[in-house]
C-alpha cells in the first residue's frame, strides 16, 4: 500500500494535477520526457481567453 | 509552473520515461527510466554560460526549428528544471571529437560526459496520464503545399513568431524574407574575407580593383614590374570577390522591399474534420486562430487578418465576446469556406483558392502570409503508452473514458486528463486536472479504507 | 516577551550576501566593489559575494552567518524576489530567523539587465539599491505567521450532477458534506432530459449517482432547503440553512456552489407558442412521452443567444438540438428534419461525430445569417439561402428553438449573499478564466456546473469532481497558515470614516458600530496595501511596508 501518486507528462494539466495533489499532501512523482516541464503552453506567446503571459 | 519545481511534495522527474508498470490499484510498481542528461542535477544552477560558449549550433524545436540552440541547452529560457542537458546527438564530446569546453567554463563542475541513464523504481497508488497531444503535420495535406511555400507556416510557429523572446523577436517577418536576410548574412561574411584579401593588392598598388579590373579586361593595364607580377592573382581574386558581392547586392536590392506581413490568412480545420485524416474538431484553434490575428493586430496596427473556416467555434465562457470583439477591434474578417489550394505568386506570396461556401463560389486571393490551424492529434507513443500502462485507446486515438466516469481508463487506478483525455483548451485542461487528482485520492483512499475495515 | 520581540531592542546586525549569478549579474556590473560597498553600510556587519546564492552553497553560507556572526536581518541582493525570496526567507526561516527578517534587492532585472553594457552605472546603481535595502531591513519587524483553525465539513449548494458529483468526491475523501437542494427531488435540470447524446437514459446515470450519495454517511442532504445566510471565511464560515425541519445554524470549512441554470423559456422569438413552435426542453418533454406527430420539423439555432442582449454562445444547445434530430430521425425516418445553423459548435470528438452522423440520416443543415434571421409564420419558416440567394419557405408543423441556458433568476441574490461575483451574462465568475476556473476570488469558495457556464453533464461532473480536489487542498491541511503580511488598523487613531472600507478588494475590513472604527480580519486580507494608501488618518497600515520602514527606504535612495 502506498499513498504516492504518479503523474506522467508536464504540461498545464499535469501540473495542475501535481500541485492539487501536492497541496492535499499527498507526494507526487512528476515524469516529463523533455528536459523541462510546461508541454504545448510554454510555447505559447500570450493564451486566451485572458490574453496574458502563458507562463 | 515555479511552483512545481518548488512543492516540497512535488519530485520532478524530467527528461524521463515510464518504462514498465506492474500491481494494480493503490499498489503499483513503476519503472522510471531517468535519460542521462551529463549535466549533474544537484551541481547545475542553470547560470547558462555553458550554452554561451559551446560552439555547435543544432536547429531549436522549442521555436520550431526558426531558431537554433546549443548542444548544450535548456528546452527554454525559463524552463523548469533550469538544470541544463547536453545533445548527445550532437555534442561534439559524445560524437567522439574533441571539445569539452563547456566543461572548462561550467564553475558549477556540474558537467559529466560519464553520466549514464539511471532506472528509478518508484510506489505508487494511483496514476495520472497528461501527455497531452502533437501537433499535425501538415505536410500531410498536398495541396496546401506547407513544406514547399516559404510563407505557409503552422499555428505553433507563428506564436514563436508572435513572442518577443521567439526568433524573430516578435515581428512578423515572413520565412521567406527571413530565408534572404540570412543568405545576406553569410554572403556578408565572405565578401568581407574576400575584400580583405582585395585590401591586401589595393594598398600595395595603390588602386581600387574596380579600376584595376576593368583595365586588366580591357588590355589597357599600366603595369609596372610588380603589378605585373600579381595582376593575375589580383584577378582571380577579384573574380572570386565578384562570385560573392554580386548576389549579395542582388539579395540587398531585393530586401530593400521587405515589410513585415500585414495580410494575414488562417486556415482552419487543416487535418480535422476531415476523414482523409481526423474526423473531430480540436475545439480549440478557431479561438487560437482569433487569438494570433489580435496579437498580430496589437504588434502592427496595419494587419488585416482573414479566417478561412466552416464554422468559428468559439464556445467556451467569453470566447463570443472575444470573437465578435476582436473582429471589430482588430481588423478580422471570418469567411466561411474551405480552401482547396495554395500556391504563390512572384514574390512568394501565397495565393489560396477556396471555395466561398456562402456563395458556392470558388475565389483566389493573394496574403503576405498563411497560418494553418493545424490538428491536435494523439501523440505519437500513445499505442506504447497504452501498451505499457494497459490501458483502453479510444475511436479517435485518445486514451479511453466512459461519459459517466469521464476520468477513469480501462484500468482502475488510472486516470486521464487534458488533451490525452480528447483535444480541450487550457481552462478545460485545468479543470479536468483537477477532477484527475480527486479520483486519485478518491482511489487510494478507497482502498486504504477498506484495508483498515 | 518572546524571542521575536526581542530583536525589536536589539541593534541591527545586518548580513549582506552580493550574487554573481554565474556571468548574469557579474559579467554587467563589478559585484567585488559592490560587495565592499556593502560593509561600509550602517548596521552591516556580514559581506559575502556568491557565484550563486541560490545554490545549495549559497544557502549553506546564509544559514552559517547566521548563527555564527549573530544576524538578526539578512538582505539577498541577486535576482526577482518573485522567483527567489520564499526560498531565501524560509532557510533563513531554517536557520532561526524570523522569515519577515529577510529582505531582497533585485539587482539583475533592475541594474545588470537595465544597464547593459554600461558596466560603471550597473555598478553605482547596485550600490544605491542595496543601500536602500539595508535600510529598510533595519527597521524589519519580526512577524508571527497567522494561524487559524479549520473546520472539516463542505457546505455544497445545489444537487444537479454537479454538486452530486462534488459530494460523493468530497465523501470518499473523508469530509462531512451538507448538500442542501432547494427543490424536493436531486438531479437537477437533467431530470428532465429525455435521452443523453451519449447514450443512455438521463434519468438512469442520475439514479446511480443519487443512490449513491444517499447512501454516505457522511453526506447530510436537505431537500427543499435553502442557504439563508454565509458569514465568516475561509476555514471557518457560519452558514444558516432554512430546511424543512427549521432554521440549522452550522459551521463549514469551505462553500462550494453549484445552483446550475435553466434554458430561456423563447417568450417574444420566432412566434413562440408552446405549441408549434417549443423549446428544446419541451421537445424533451414530448420525446419523453412519445407524443410527436409533427412530420416536417425545422430546428433554429441560437434563438436568443448570441444577440446583443445575450452576448454569449450556450456551448451545449447545437449539441443538444443535432441530438435530438437524431432521436427524431431515428424514430421516425420520414419525418423532415432541417436545422437552421449560424455555427455548428459541435466541438471535440464526440459531437463532431455526431454530426457526421445526422448528416448520415438525412438531416439537412442550413446556415442563417443572424441580421436576417428566419421569419416563422402560419406553418412557414422563411429564410434566406446565401447559397442560392434566394428566400426559401419551408412547410412545417413544428419549429423548435434551440434557446441558451441562463442564469436561474436567484444567482444574484446566491451572489450577495456569498459576496461573490458575477459576470457580464450573470453566470458566477470564477478567479482567473484561464489557470483557475474552480475558485472564486474569495478564499474558500468554489464553483462548478452551468452555474459557472453551460456544460454537460459530462463536463459538469467532471467539474464538481474537480471543486473537490480544490476543497481538499485546504482542508487537508492541519490549519490554515497565512502570510504575516496583512494590514492592521490602530484603533486608538482610526476615525471611522471607512474610506478602506470602499478600497478593499477582498472584503476584509468590515465597520465596528459600537467602537465606530474599522477592523481588518486578517485571513481575509491579502495584503494589497490599498487600505494602507487610503486611510486619511494613517491609522490602516501593512505590516513589514509601515511608512517608517518605507521611509527609511527612500531615505537611503
Ligand atoms: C498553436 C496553438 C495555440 C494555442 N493557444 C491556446 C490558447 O491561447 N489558450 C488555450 O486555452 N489553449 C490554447 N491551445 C491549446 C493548449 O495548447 C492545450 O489546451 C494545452 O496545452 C493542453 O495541455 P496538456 O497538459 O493536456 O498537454 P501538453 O501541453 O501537450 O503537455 C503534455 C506533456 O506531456 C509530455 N509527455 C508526452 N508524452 C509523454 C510520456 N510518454 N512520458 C512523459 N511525458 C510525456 C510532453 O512532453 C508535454 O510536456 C493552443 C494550442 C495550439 C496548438
Ligand atoms: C433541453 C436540454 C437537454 C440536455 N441534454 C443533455 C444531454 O443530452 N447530455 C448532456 O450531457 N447534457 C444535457 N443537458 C445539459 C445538462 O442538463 C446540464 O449539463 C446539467 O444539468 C448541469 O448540471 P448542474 O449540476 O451544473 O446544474 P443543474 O442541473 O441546473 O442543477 C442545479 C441544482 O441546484 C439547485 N439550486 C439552484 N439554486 C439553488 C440554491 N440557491 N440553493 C440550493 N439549491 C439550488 C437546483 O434546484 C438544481 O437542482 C441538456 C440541457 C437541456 C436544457
Ligand atoms: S552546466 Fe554549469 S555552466 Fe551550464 S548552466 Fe549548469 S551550472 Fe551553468
Ligand atoms: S562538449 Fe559538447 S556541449 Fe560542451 S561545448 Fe563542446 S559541443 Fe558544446
Ligand atoms: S476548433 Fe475550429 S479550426 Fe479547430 S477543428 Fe474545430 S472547427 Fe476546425
Ligand atoms: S451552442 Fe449553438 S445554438 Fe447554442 S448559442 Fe452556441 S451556436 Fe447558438
Ligand atoms: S491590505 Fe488590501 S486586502 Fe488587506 S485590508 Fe487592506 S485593502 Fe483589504
Amino acid at each position: 500500500m502506498t499513498n504516492d501518486i504518479l503523474v506522467l507528462g508536464g504540461g498545464i494539466a499535469g501540473i495542475q494535477s501535481s500541485l492539487d495533489l501536492a497541496e492535499m499532501g499527498f507526494r507526487v512523482h512528476l515524469v516529463e520526457s523533455l528536459a523541462s516541464i510546461g508541454g504545448k503552453m510554454a510555447q505559447l506567446d500570450k493564451t486566451f481567453p485572458t490574453n496574458d503571459c502563458a507562463i | 509552473m515555479l511552483d512545481v519545481g518548488r512543492h516540497p511534495n512535488i519530485t520532478l522527474l524530467a527528461y524521463s520515461e515510464l518504462e514498465k508498470i506492474e500491481g494494480e490499484a493503490g499498489n503499483f510498481t513503476a519503472i522510471i527510466r531517468r535519460k542521462a542528461r551529463f549535466v549533474e542535477e544537484d551541481k547545475c544552477t542553470g547560470c547558462g554560460a555553458c550554452t554561451e560558449i559551446c560552439p555547435t549550433s543544432v536547429l531549436d524545436l522549442y521555436n520550431e526549428g526558426h531558431a537554433e540552440r546549443k548542444a548544450i541547452y535548456s528546452w527554454f529560457a525559463q524552463g523548469i528544471p533550469s538544470t541544463h542537458v547536453i545533445d548527445p546527438d550532437h555534442c561534439r564530446v559524445l560524437t567522439g571529437k574533441k571539445c569539452g569546453i563547456c566543461q572548462k567554463k561550467c564553475e558549477a563542475d556540474a558537467i559529466n560526459f560519464d553520466q549514464k541513464e539511471s532506472i528509478l523504481e518508484l510506489l505508487v497508488g494511483a496514476v495520472i496520464v497528461a501527455t497531452g497531444y502533437d501537433v499535425f503535420d501538415p505536410a500531410k495535406l498536398p495541396e496546401y503545399r506547407y513544406t514547399q511555400l516559404d510563407n505557409v507556416i503552422t499555428a505553433m510557429e507563428f506564436e514563436r513568431f508572435l513572442s518577443a523572446s521567439g526568433p524573430t523577436e516578435g515581428h512578423i517577418y515572413r520565412p521567406s524574407d527571413r530565408k534572404v536576410t540570412a543568405q545576406i548574412a553569410v554572403f556578408e561574411k565572405k565578401v568581407k574575407k574576400s575584400q580583405k584579401a582585395l585590401d591586401r593588392f589595393e594598398k600595395n598598388h595603390g588602386q581600387d580593383s574596380v579600376e584595376f579590373y576593368s583595365a586588366y579586361k580591357a588590355g589597357s593595364l599600366n603595369a609596372n614590374d610588380d603589378l605585373e607580377k600579381d595582376q593575375d592573382k589580383w584577378a582571380k581574386k577579384y573574380e572570386a570577390h565578384l562570385e560573392n558581392a554580386t548576389p549579395l547586392e542582388a539579395l540587398k536590392e531585393k530586401a530593400k522591399g521587405f515589410t513585415s506581413a500585414k495580410n494575414l490568412a488562417f486556415i482552419q480545420c487543416v487535418g480535422s474534420r476531415d476523414l482523409r485524416f481526423y474526423p473531430f474538431c480540436y475545439g480549440y484553434c478557431c479561438m487560437h486562430s482569433i487569438k494570433e490575428a489580435i496579437i498580430a493586430h496589437e504588434h502592427d496596427n496595419d494587419t488585416h487578418s482573414v479566417i478561412f473556416g466552416m464554422d468559428i467555434r468559439a464556445v467556451g465562457k467569453g470566447f463570443e465576446v472575444y470573437k465578435v470583439r476582436g473582429g471589430n477591434n482588430s481588423n478580422i474578417s471570418y469567411k466561411r469556406s474551405r480552401v482547396a489550394e495554395i500556391t504563390k505568386n512572384t514574390d512568394e506570396s501565397p495565393v489560396l483558392i477556396y471555395e466561398d461556401t456562402l456563395e458556392q463560389k470558388v475565389k483566389r486571393e493573394t496574403f503576405d502570409l498563411v497560418v494553418l490551424a493545424t490538428a491536435c492529434e494523439p501523440v505519437k507513443s500513445t499505442q506504447k503508452i497504452a501498451d505499457t500502462l494497459s490501458i483502453d485507446v479510444d475511436a479517435y486515438g485518445f486514451f479511453k473514458t466512459q461519459p459517466a466516469d469521464p476520468l477513469d481508463t480501462s484500468r482502475e487506478g488510472i486516470f486521464v486528463c487534458g488533451c490525452a483525455h480528447s483535444p480541450m483548451d487550457i481552462p478545460e485542461s485545468v479543470a479536468q486536472a483537477s477532477s484527475a487528482a480527486a479520483r486519485a485520492v478518491q482511489a487510494i483512499m478507497k482502498k486504504n479504507n477498506k484495508k483498515a475495515s | 516577551m518572546n524571542m521575536n520581540d526581542l530583536i525589536l531592542y536589539e541593534e541591527p546586525r545586518i548580513g549582506v550576501f552580493v550574487c554573481d549569478c554565474g556571468s548574469n549579474i557579474a559579467g554587467h556590473l563589478d559585484c567585488a566593489d559592490v560587495a565592499e560597498y556593502a560593509k561600509t553600510l550602517p548596521n552591516v556587519v556580514y559581506v559575502k559575494e556568491n557565484l550563486y546564492t541560490c545554490s545549495e552553497a549559497g544557502i549553506v553560507e546564509i544559514k552559517k552567518a547566521i548563527k555564527g556572526q549573530n544576524l538578526n536581518r539578512v538582505v539577498v541582493a541577486s535576482c526577482s524576489p518573485r522567483t527567489h525570496q520564499p526560498l531565501f526567507s524560509s532557510s533563513c526561516a531554517e536557520a532561526g530567523l524570523n522569515p519577515y527578517l529577510f529582505e531582497m534587492v533585485n539587482i539583475r532585472d533592475q541594474c545588470s539587465w537595465v544597464h547593459m553594457g554600461k558596466r560603471d552605472d550597473a555598478t553605482q546603481k547596485a550600490k544605491e539599491l542595496i543601500r536602500m535595502g539595508v535600510a529598510k531591513s533595519a527597521g524589519l519587524e519580526p512577524q508571527e505567521e497567522i494561524e487559524s483553525s479549520l473546520v472539516r465539513k463542505v457546505l455544497v449548494m445545489g444537487g444537479g450532477i454537479a454538486g452530486l458529483s462534488a459530494a460523493q468526491a468530497l465523501a470518499d475523501m473523508g469530509l462531512d458534506i451538507m448538500l442542501v437542494e432547494k427543490t424536493s427531488n436531486f438531479g437537477g435540470l437533467l431530470q428532465q432530459v429525455h435521452q443523453l447524446d451519449t447514450g443512455g437514459s438521463a434519468r438512469a446515470l442520475l439514479s446511480k449517482i443519487i443512490d449513491d450519495v444517499q447512501s454516505r454517511s457522511n453526506i447530510t442532504c436537505y431537500t427543499k432547503a435553502i442557504v439563508k445566510e454565509t458569514g465568516g471565511y475561509i476555514g471557518n464560515f457560519e452558514i444558516k440553512i432554512d430546511t424543512q425541519n427549521g432554521l440549522i445554524k452550522d459551521k463549514v470549512g469551505c462553500i462550494v456552489v453549484a445552483t446550475g441554470a435553466v434554458p430561456l423559456i423563447p417568450k417574444g422569438l420566432f412566434g413562440y407558442d408552446g405549441e408549434t413552435v417549443i423549446s428544446l426542453m419541451e421537445l424533451e418533454q414530448k420525446l419523453k412521452k412519445d407524443d410527436l406527430t409533427a412530420r416536417r420539423i425545422v430546428f433554429i439555432q441560437c434563438a436568443g443567444a448570441r444577440t446583443k442582449e445575450r452576448e454569449y454562445c450556450s456551448r451545449i444547445c447545437c449539441m443538444i438540438g443535432v441530438k435530438n434530430a437524431m432521436i427524431v430521425k431515428e424514430k421516425y425516418p420520414l419525418i423532415d428534419v432541417r436545422i437552421l445553423y449560424r455555427d455548428m459548435q459541435m466541438y471535440g470528438t464526440h459531437k463532431e461525430q455526431m454530426l457526421w452522423d445526422a448528416r448520415g440520416k438525412g438531416i439537412q443543415f442550413d446556415v442563417y445569417n443572424p441580421d436576417n434571421p428566419p421569419e416563422v409564420k402560419e406553418g412557414k419558416v422563411s429564410f434566406f439561402q446565401s447559397i442560392t440567394g434566394k428566400i426559401i419557405d419551408l412547410d412545417t408543423d413544428l419549429v423548435v428553438l434551440s434557446t441558451p441556458l441562463v442564469p436561474r433568476s436567484d444567482a444574484p441574490a446566491v451572489a450577495n449573499m456569498m459576496r461573490v461575483p458575477t459576470d457580464q451574462n450573470g453566470f458566477f465568475l470564477e478567479a482567473h478564466a484561464k489557470l483557475r476556473p474552480l475558485d472564486f476570488a474569495a478564499d474558500g469558495i468554489f464553483v462548478c456546473g452551468s452555474g459557472r457556464y453551460p456544460a454537460t453533464s459530462t463536463e459538469a461532473r467532471t467539474q464538481g469532481l474537480g471543486v473537490a480536489s480544490r476543497v481538499a487542498a485546504i482542508l487537508f491541511k492541519d490549519k490554515l497558515v497565512k502570510s504575516a503580511i496583512v494590514a492592521k488598523i490602530n484603533p486608538e487613531s482610526c476615525v471611522g470614516c471607512k474610506a478602506c472600507l470602499t478600497m478593499c478588494p477582498y472584503e476584509a475590513i468590515t465597520y465596528n458600530r459600537d467602537k465606530r472604527i474599522c477592523e481588518i480580519n486578517e485571513i481575509l486580507c491579502k495584503g494589497c496595501g490599498n487600505c494602507a494608501a487610503t486611510c486619511p488618518s494613517h491609522s490602516a497600515q501593512l505590516c513589514g511596508y509601515k511608512p517608517e520602514q518605507l521611509l527609511a527606504q527612500i531615505g537611503a535612495a
